[in-house]
């Protein structure tokens, strides 16, 4: 991918920052969790995404996890995205540990012990197996194929400095979840094989996703779901999720040109689908 | 799109706890509410002069939009081109040029998709980017609107929301007359799911099946109240909607002021017994009008335009004598 095509990415970023330190997903407006880690992982090693993370550890609650933005007064499914930032930024210390923990205790209500019994003894025949542990975008509501994805490149990363059972087990878990939330046509939707009985189609996003939550997850066939999407074809941001995924597993993709979008999020992605991509990257290839 | 098993605990939880802690909103059940006024036109394509049946509707009706702001929501959740899941880009557009027209200060047109993030890109495939003048600057993705948040949203302290949706004068809901697997038809109430923002909820909007649909509808029209509806009857969905059903054609544009009884008067066009519905029992008389009886039908009668709209199995029940 070309140079100035990351470049006009790279600068626009670092006009769109916000005084607090963070970025907003379109210029002008509030800071919010998401597009901040993004912009702060494309500028990495810079001085902007040193306030960045300085503005996310003000946004860590008393239980680990990380409110989406200043004024949002909840635990967000980002506290996966700030385990990421905090491991590419080498920050181990305890804004790290206590959002480990937080990531650690927090599963999607499809798999908490009412479903699970209810399940054992017959009451009802879920749609999954209850017995996996994906991860919620909020606490108190179902797991989904996005915030398990970002949750295990998290919990994988974050391997590196805790091996213990607690983390391995979870990966585990979390993986065998994402696995069974696959459509019939082999990629992945927001999180839902069927509805009544009806296949639902897979998403580009969220099967690249997918791709990147599965490294080094030993299932072979991951990649083939990604392969024959047509990467061209899809929309701006699958296109940017594509291209990271397809990258971090070592597949090249066609040099994009387009200028960048107001979309502030899309336009870190696409960055670091350019060259940062590797802060995603949790191991070898599936 | 939610499954069963997200149901499962969801049912658990509402069967334990019943209704006990609902307190209705605003509008108590002893209050009735008097009379409503329902507009029924007529529109076999989506070629025909759209705007002048939105002007007879609005005039009919007595809504007078001039100074406020007003926000279009349109139902704008997936694209299938074998289907037509999505609010016509010939009914947005119409819309845009009526309340301009009738001299609104500003009008927005804003949606926040219930499943997938790229919400232009969506826009794009139903048309609405190229179809609509000048568009990018005419719309907000409220599913990444900054937010504020609202005190009370059923047994939730507070539910956040997009801005742009709390500081419209006139929330427009243009929904797609659509039967829904779950709520037994998605309408103008069932359509102000968008209004919820994926960047505190998610994608799906998990929170409001864990409260309950039925009462989530109910919580979103009580909390946005200010509104109006012009549902695309031209063409709706029939079966497995409200994405993977059928193209059903009705022929009509349906309006008014009153949500209840809005999507009461769709429901009899589409041969579905408002009364089976759960949203429309809670917000019967607490938030508006259901009973027939009660709606004043201005244009063209229900008898008259009335066609069966295909149900799958868990609703053939409520088919309509």
């Amino acid at each position: 991918m070309g140079d100035s095509y990351l470049d006009a990415r790279l600068h626009a970023l670092r006009r769109t920052q916000n005084p607090d330190g963070g970025w907003p997903y379109f210029a002008g407006k509030q800071s919010w969790l998401e597009p901040t880690v993004y912009a702060a992982l494309a500028l990495h090693g810079e001085p902007a995404a040193d306030r960045a993370w300085k503005l996310l550890q003000s946004w860590q609650t008393r239980s680990g996890a990380f409110r989406p933005a200043a004024d949002v007064q909840m635990e967000s499914w980002g506290t996966a995205l700030c385990i990421t930032l905090a491991v590419a930024r080498g920050e181990f210390g305890d804004p790290f540990e206590r959002g480990v923990e937080w990531l650690l205790k927090t599963e999607g209500e499809d798999s908490n012990l009412l479903t699970r019994a209810a399940s054992a003894v017959g009451l009802f025949k879920p749609d999954r197996n209850p017995r996996y542990h994906g991860w919620p975008w909020k606490p108190g509501t179902s797991s989904w194929v996005e915030p398990t994805a970002h949750a295990l490149v998290a919990l994988k990363l974050a391997s590196a400095k805790r091996q213990d059972r607690d983390v391995t087990g979870r990966i585990r878990l979390g993986q065998a979840e994402l696995l069974d939330l696959r459509a019939s046509d082999g990629g992945w939707n927001y999180g839902n094989r069927t509805v009544w009985g009806v296949d639902l189609p897979s998403y580009p996003e969220t099967t690249a996703l997918a791709l990147i939550g599965l490294q080094a997850s030993g299932v072979k066939d991951v990649l083939d779901a990604a392969r024959k999407i047509g990467i061209e074809r899809v929309s701006p941001l699958a296109r940017a999720w594509l291209a990271i995924a397809l990258r971090l597993y070592g597949v090249a993709t066609p040099a994009p040109t387009a200028p960048p979008t107001p979309d502030l999020m899309l336009t870190a992605l696409e960055a670091l689908g350019c060259a940062n991509y590797r802060y995603f990257k949790t191991g070898g290839e599936a | 799109m939610i499954s069963r098993r997200d149901l499962f605990p969801v049912a658990a939880a509402g069967m334990l706890a019943g209704y006990a802690g609902f307190k209705g909103g605003t509008a108590g059940r002893s209050a009735r509410l008097g009379n409503a006024s329902v507009a029924i036109l007529k529109a076999a394509s989506y070629s025909e002069d759209l705007v002048s049946r939105m002007l007879q509707g609005i005039r009919e009706l007595k809504l007078n939009p001039r100074g406020l702001k007003v926000l279009l929501k349109p139902n704008l959740v997936e694209f299938d081109p074998h289907t037509c899941i999505n609010t016509d880009v010939a009914v947005v557009a119409a819309a845009y040029e009526v309340f301009k027209t009738l001299g609104a200060s500003e009008v927005i047109i804003g949606e926040g998709p219930g499943h997938r993030r790229d919400t232009c890109a969506l826009a794009e495939m139903a048309r609405y980017r190229g179809e609509i003048e000048q568009f990018d600057a005419r719309f907000v993705d409220l599913n990444r609107d900054d937010v504020s948040p609202v005190i009370g949203f059923a047994d939730r302290p507070e539910m956040y929301f997009p801005t742009t949706a709390l500081r419209a004068d006139l929330i427009v809901s243009l929904a797609k007359m659509k039967t829904h697997h779950w709520a037994g038809a998605t309408l103008a109430m069932k359509n102000f799911f968008g209004l919820v923002p994926g960047n505190v909820y998610g994608w799906p909007k998990n929170e409001l099946h864990h409260i309950g649909i039925d009462r989530s509808i109910f919580e979103l029209s009580r909390v946005f109240h200010h509104s109006f509806a012009i549902i695309d009857g031209i063409v709706g969905m029939e079966g497995n909607g409200p994405i993977q059903g059928s193209p059903k054609p009705a022929g009509v544009l349906v309006m008014g002021s009153d949500l209840p009884a809005v999507d009461a008067t769709c429901c009899r066009i589409m041969g579905i017994d408002p009364g089976r519905l759960e949203y429309l029992r809670l917000a019967s008389d607490r938030l508006g009008v259901t009973e027939e009886a009660r709606i004043e039908q201005r244009g063209e009668t229900i008898r008259s335009v009335r066609t069966n709209f295909n149900l799958i199995q868990p609703f053939e029940n409520y088919r309509l004598a």
